[in-house]
C-alpha cells in the first residue's frame, strides 16, 4: 500500500498524480464584455435550457467594464476528494465525472480551490464542471476564451 | 462463497421506497424461531420518537418485558439511523444507535457507530433492524436489499473474530471487485465478546483507496457479547441503489447549500482548528493533558511527563494523509484516520501487515495513559485487537487501569493474574492480558472481562481484596466502564457522567471547559441548566442519524466573535443547519426549540424504561470517589498547591491537617455538593427526588402513553414529590 | 472575585474569567492565554464588551482594569 500524500500544486499544467494535463479551457477575463454568450451556449447544449446557474463557466460582472471568468482549470484536487471514485482524467488529462458513481456529496465542489464545480438540484444532484469541449469558446465574440492543448 | 453458506431460513419482501427521510417499515428476525416481519412506522412512532435511537428504544420496550435479562432469548439488539440518516451533502451523515439491554448494567443502552450499514439498511428499505432470540449454531444473517430477501444462513467460520469475517463477507456478498464491495456493510463482533461482557459490535465501510474493509464499532455497553450470546456471527447488508438524494428530501436545494458551506467552513478552517481531516479525534492529546484531563494511572492524575511520546503529531505521522477518511459519504471532516502497513507483534495476527482503525482520542488514553503506557505502536495494537477480538477500547482500558492499581496496591497478585506483572505500564503482560482474556484463558482473565462493577465483588470474594477500598477507584458508574476524561475537578462533569441515563460517557454532556475553565455555570442552577441542555440537544443527532463532531468541532470563523460566549458555545450558525437540513429532508417546519423538545420525549422515555427495568433512581446514580477528587496522598500531593486552595474555597483550613484528613474533609465538601447536584438536575429535568419522572412531565412532553405512566405510578412515592 | 475598579487609580489587575491576572503595560492578549496556558485551538475572546478576532490575539492589547472573557468552546468526544 503507496502512502499518498495529497500535494497540491500550484503548477497549472501537472495534477496531483504528477501526470500531464492535455487539454483544458483557459480564460482570458481582461478580453471579456460581459455579454454572457458563452453561459447561454454552455447550458443550452448541455442542460437543454438557457440559464447561468446551469452552465458549466461563469461570468460575473465586477465593476464597469470588469467581468470575471470562471472554469474548471482541471487540476485535479477534486480527484483525491471523491469518497466513491467518480472523479478521472480521461485520454486528454480532462477531469470526468461517472454520473453513475456520483453520490452527490459536493465535497468536490467544497474543496475546489478555484470554486469552479457548479450544483442545481432543481436538475440533478450531481454537480457539474467545464470538460473543455470548446463550444463557448467558438462563440466568444472578443476571442476571451481558449482551449489549450499541450 | 454465499452458495456455500448452507441457507437455514429466507424471507422474500418487497424493499419500500425512502419517502422523506423514512421507509416506513420495520425488520425483525428472530435467529431462533426463524420468524421474519416488517413491522409499520405510524405516524404517530415518527412524531413521539423521531427515528434512530428513538425508534430502537420503543421497539426494544415492546419485545422486552422488567424480567428480561440481557442474555434471554426476548432481548434484542435494535439498529437504526434516523431520517437524516443516509444524507450525502452534510457531513456526519450515516450513523446509527444500537440499543438493547445491556449486561454490564441491566437496563438500556444506546450505542452509536458509524460505518454504512445503517444507510444501506435504509435503501434496503428498512429503518430499523431488530434482532430477537438465539440460534442453535453460529449464523449470518444477510439483508440483501437488491434482490428482496432476507437470509439467515450456517456460518461457515471458525475464525469469527472482526476484520477476517469482514473481509471475507465483503468479498462473498460482492461480484469480489474492489468497487462492488463498497455497497456491503457487516455487523459482527469477536472471540472476546463470547469471553467478556465488554463485547462492541464493529461496523464496516470499504475504503476503495485502501482496498480494504474499515471497521467502525458502537463499541459501548456490551451489544457485541449479546450478539455472541444469539450465535450471530455477522449481520450484512447489501443495496446498490446508492444516489444523490437517497432520503427522497422535500428540498434538496436546501440540503446542497447548507452541506457545501459547511464543506467550504472545513476546507477554510479546519487546519487552524481541530485538525481533524490530519488528526481526528487525537488532537485532543495534549491539551487534555495540559489542563489535567487526560487519565492517567486509572485517573489518580490527570498529566504525565510522557506526553511527548503520545502527542498528536506523533499520531499525525502514523496516519496515512489525503485519503477521503469520511465513515459515510459526503464526510469531509474525515475524522476516521487508519494506520497503513502496520506489523502486528503479538497474538495470533503476529506477522501480518494490517490497517488498523484509529486509534481515536480514547484510545489514546484508554489503552495508553490510563494504564501508564505512552507508547503509539502498543496502543496501535491493542486497538487492533480490540476492534478484531470485538471488545469496547474505553471499558477495556479503564477496566485494565482498575487492575493496575488493584494490582499495586498488593490486592490481587501475580500468583492471581495467572503470573502477569501488571503494574502500570507493564506493556507485555497487559497486551498478554487481551490475548488471555479472548479465549478466556483462566479465572483470572474470565474475571477481568466481567467489568469493573462485577470485578471489585470477585476480587474481594476470591481474593480477599478490601471491597470499600476498590469502591473508592474503581471508575464506573451504573455498572460501566468511565470514558476518558478526568472529571474530579468539574462539578458539572460529576453530572455529565454519573447523571446520565446509561452510565458515565460523554454522548450527553461534556462541560468541563464550561464549568471549570470558562467559569459560565457559577451556580448549582447554572450547572442544571446545563445539564438539561446539553443531554438533550447532544442526543438529538441520536435519533437522525447524524454524528455529532460536525456540530462543534469545525465552527464558522465569526462563531467566536458573532455570539456572545455562552450562545457561541452552541454554533448557532450550526444549529440552525441542523434545523434546516431536517426540514428540507422530512418536509416538517421544527425550530431550534423543538429540536431539543423531540430529544427531551425520548430522553425521558429512556429514563421510565430503565425504572421499568428497575433502575433509574436516585440510588442507581453512583459516584465513585476517584470521580470527585484525590483517593490517596500521591494524588493530592502531584497538584498540592491546587488542591489546598480547593479545600480553602469549601471553607476549610488546610494548614495543620495531615494529607490523609486533607483528602477526607474535601471528600466530605464535595459529597454535599453532589447530592446538591443531583437535586438540582432532578429538579430541572422535572423528575422527583428520586430522579424519576414526573407524570406532569410526561403529559408536557406527550409521553404519557398508559405503559409509560403505569410504570411511574407504580415506583414514585409521594415524599420524594417536590414541594414547590 | 471580581475586582473592584477604583477611578482615577490604575488597579495594574484584570480579570480573566472570573479571576484576577496581574497586568503590565502592553499585555495582550497572547500574553493571558499563555500566562494562563490555554492551549486549546478554539478560544473565544470578549475584552468588556467586545469580542476579539482570533487572528488579533498577537496584536490586541488589553487595557488595564479590563474584564476578560476566555471562553473554551466545547469540542470534547
Amino acid at each position: 500500500m503507496v502512502r499518498i500524500y495529497a500535494l497540491y500544486t500550484p503548477c497549472m499544467f501537472h495534477d496531483q498524480q504528477g501526470g500531464i494535463i492535455l487539454k483544458w479551457l483557459k480564460v482570458h477575463p481582461d478580453k471579456c464584455v460581459g455579454c454572457g454568450t458563452c453561459m447561454e451556449t454552455c447550458s443550452s447544449t448541455w442542460f437543454k435550457e438557457n440559464n447561468p446557474a446551469l452552465s458549466r463557466i461563469r461570468m460575473t460582472e465586477k465593476g464597469e467594464d470588469d467581468y470575471d471568468l470562471n472554469a474548471c482549470n482541471q487540476c485535479g484536487t477534486c480527484i483525491d476528494m471523491c469518497p466513491v471514485g467518480a472523479l478521472s482524467r480521461d485520454g486528454n488529462g480532462i477531469v470526468r465525472m461517472n454520473e453513475k458513481k456520483c453520490v452527490g456529496c459536493l465535497m468536490c465542489v467544497g474543496f475546489c480551490p478555484t470554486n469552479s464545480f457548479f450544483y442545481h438540484a432543481a436538475r440533478r444532484p450531481e454537480p457539474f464542471k467545464c470538460i473543455a469541449c470548446g463550444l463557448c469558446v467558438k462563440k466568444c465574440p472578443v476571442e476571451a476564451l481558449e482551449i489549450v492543448t499541450e | 462463497m454465499s452458495k456455500e453458506m448452507k441457507l437455514i431460513a429466507e424471507w422474500t419482501y418487497k424493499p419500500s421506497d425512502v419517502v422523506r427521510g423514512y421507509t416506513n417499515q420495520t425488520l425483525f428476525v428472530n435467529v431462533g424461531s426463524r420468524k421474519f416481519a416488517a413491522k409499520p412506522v405510524s405516524e404517530e412512532m415518527k412524531l413521539k420518537f423521531t427515528g434512530g435511537r428513538g425508534f430502537d428504544l420503543k421497539l426494544l420496550w415492546d419485545a422486552v418485558n422488567e424480567n428480561t435479562r440481557w442474555n434471554d432469548p426476548e432481548n434484542e439488539i435494535v439498529i437504526s439511523g434516523g431520517p437524516l440518516c443516509g444524507t450525502t451533502q452534510y457531513p456526519g451523515a450515516g450513523k446509527f444507535y444500537a440499543a438493547f439491554i445491556s449486561p454490564l448494567t441491566d437496563q438500556t443502552y444506546d450505542s452509536n457507530s458509524g460505518g454504512h450499514f445503517a444507510p444501506l439498511l435504509k435503501l434496503a428499505g428498512f429503518d430499523a433492524l431488530e434482532l430477537q432470540g438465539k440460534a442453535e449454531k453460529d449464523v449470518i444473517v444477510f439483508i440483501d436489499g437488491d434482490a428482496g430477501k432476507i437470509q439467515i444462513l450456517e456460518s461457515p467460520f471458525d475464525d469469527v473474530n472482526a476484520y477476517t469475517i469482514t473481509e471475507a463477507l465483503h468479498e462473498a456478498f460482492s461480484d469480489g471487485s474492489n468497487d462492488d464491495k463498497r455497497f456491503v456493510s457487516v455487523i459482527s463482533a469477536g472471540k472476546a465478546a463470547e469471553k467478556s461482557l465488554w463485547g462492541c459490535l464493529n461496523s464496516s465501510f470499504w475504503d476503495i483507496r485502501r482496498k480494504v474493509a474499515r471497521l467502525k464499532q458502537a463499541g459501548r455497553g456490551g451489544g457485541g457479547t449479546i450478539l455472541r450470546d444469539k450465535k450471530i456471527a455477522a449481520v450484512v447488508v447489501r443495496s446498490h441503489k446508492l444516489s444523490g438524494d437517497i432520503n427522497k428530501a422535500v428540498d434538496v436545494q436546501v440540503l446542497q447549500d447548507r452541506g457545501n458551506k459547511l464543506h467550504r467552513e472545513i476546507h477554510d478552517l479546519d487546519a487552524q482548528q481541530c485538525r481533524m481531516r490530519t488528526v481526528g479525534t487525537p488532537h485532543l492529546n495534549e491539551i487534555m493533558n495540559e489542563y489535567h484531563l487526560l487519565p492517567t494511572h486509572n485517573y489518580k492524575f490527570g498529566q504525565h511527563p510522557d506526553i511527548d511520546k503520545i502527542h498528536s503529531n506523533v499520531y499525525e505521522g502514523l496516519f496515512t494523509q489525503g485519503i477521503p477518511d469520511g465513515c459515510w459519504y459526503g464526510c469531509s471532516l474525515a475524522c476516521a484516520k487508519a494506520v497503513d502497513n502496520y506489523t502486528i507483534q503479538t497474538g495470533p495476527c503476529k506477522g501480518k501487515v494490517v490497517t488498523v482503525d484509529g486509534p481515536e482520542y480514547e484510545t489514546v488514553a484508554s489503552l495508553g495513559s490510563n494504564v501508564g503506557v505512552f507508547n503509539p505502536q502498543w496502543t496501535i495494537e491493542a486497538n487492533f485487537y480490540a476492534d478484531h477480538y470485538g471488545v469496547d477500547t474505553i471499558s477495556l482500558g479503564t477496566g485494565f487501569a482498575f487492575v493496575c492499581e488493584c494490582y499495586e496496591r498488593g490486592y490481587i497478585t501475580k500468583e492471581h493474574t495467572g503470573g502477569l506483572d501488571l503494574n502500570f505500564g507493564r506493556a507485555d503482560d497487559l497486551m498478554e492480558l487481551i490475548h488471555r482474556m479472548a479465549v478466556g484463558k483462566d479465572e483470572f482473565a474470565l474475571a477481568v472481562g466481567q467489568g469493573i462493577r462485577k470485578m471489585k465483588r470477585i476480587f474481594a470474594d476470591r481474593y480477599g481484596a478490601p471491597y470499600e477500598e476498590m469502591e473508592k477507584f474503581g471508575m464506573e458508574g451504573q455498572g460501566i466502564e468511565v470514558s476518558e476524561y478526568v472529571p474530579k475537578e468539574s462539578i458539572a462533569q460529576w453530572g455529565g457522567y454519573f447523571l446520565t441515563l446509561k452510565g458515565p460517557q460523554h454522548d450527553e454532556a461534556w462541560l468541563i471547559f464550561m464549568d471549570r475553565v470558562n467559569k459560565q455555570l457559577p451556580t448549582f442552577e447554572d450547572k442544571a441548566e446545563a445539564l438539561h441542555y446539553f443531554p438533550n440537544f447532544r442526543t438529538w443527532f441520536s435519533l437522525v442519524g447524524l454524528c455529532k463532531l460536525p456540530w462543534n468541532d469545525i465552527e464558522p470563523a465569526d462563531n467566536a466573535t458573532a455570539h456572545r460566549p455562552q450562545d457561541a458555545a452552541k454554533v448557532p450558525e450550526h444549529v440552525q443547519n441542523y434545523v434546516d437540513i431536517f426540514n428540507a429532508v422530512t418536509g416538517r417546519n421544527i425550530s431550534k426549540e423543538e429540536l431539543v423538545l423531540m430529544s427531551e420525549r425520548v430522553y425521558n422515555f429512556q429514563r421510565v424504561f430503565n425504572l421499568r427495568m428497575g433502575k433509574g433512581t436516585r440510588k442507581d446514580h453512583n459516584i465513585p470517589l476517584r470521580a470527585l477528587g484525590p483517593v490517596y496522598p500521591d494524588e493530592w500531593l502531584a497538584r498540592e498547591e491546587y488542591y489546598d486552595n480547593e479545600l480553602k474555597s469549601v471553607g476549610v483550613e488546610p494548614a495543620g491537617l495531615s494529607v490523609e484528613e486533607k483528602i477526607a474533609r474535601l471528600q466530605e465538601a464535595r459529597l454535599t455538593q453532589w447530592e446538591q447536584l443531583k437535586d438540582a438536575v432532578y429538579k430541572r429535568r422535572g423528575w422527583d427526588r428520586n430522579g424519576i419522572p414526573t407524570v406532569r412531565k410526561l403529559k408536557e412532553l406527550g409521553m404519557d402513553f398508559p405503559e409509560v405512566v403505569s410504570v411511574v405510578e407504580k415506583h414514585a412515592r409521594p415524599e420524594d414529590q417536590w414541594k414547590d | 472575585m471580581p475586582v473592584p475598579r477604583i477611578s482615577g487609580r490604575t488597579s495594574r489587575v484584570i480579570t480573566v474569567n472570573g479571576e484576577g491576572l496581574d497586568w503590565h503595560e502592553g499585555m495582550t492578549v497572547r500574553d493571558i492565554i499563555r500566562a494562563r496556558k490555554f492551549t486549546f485551538p478554539m478560544l473565544a475572546v470578549w475584552i468588556d464588551d467586545s469580542p476579539v478576532s482570533r487572528g488579533a490575539f498577537d496584536t490586541t492589547v488589553v487595557p488595564d482594569g479590563a474584564t476578560v472573557q476566555i471562553i473554551h468552546m466545547i469540542s470534547g468526544g
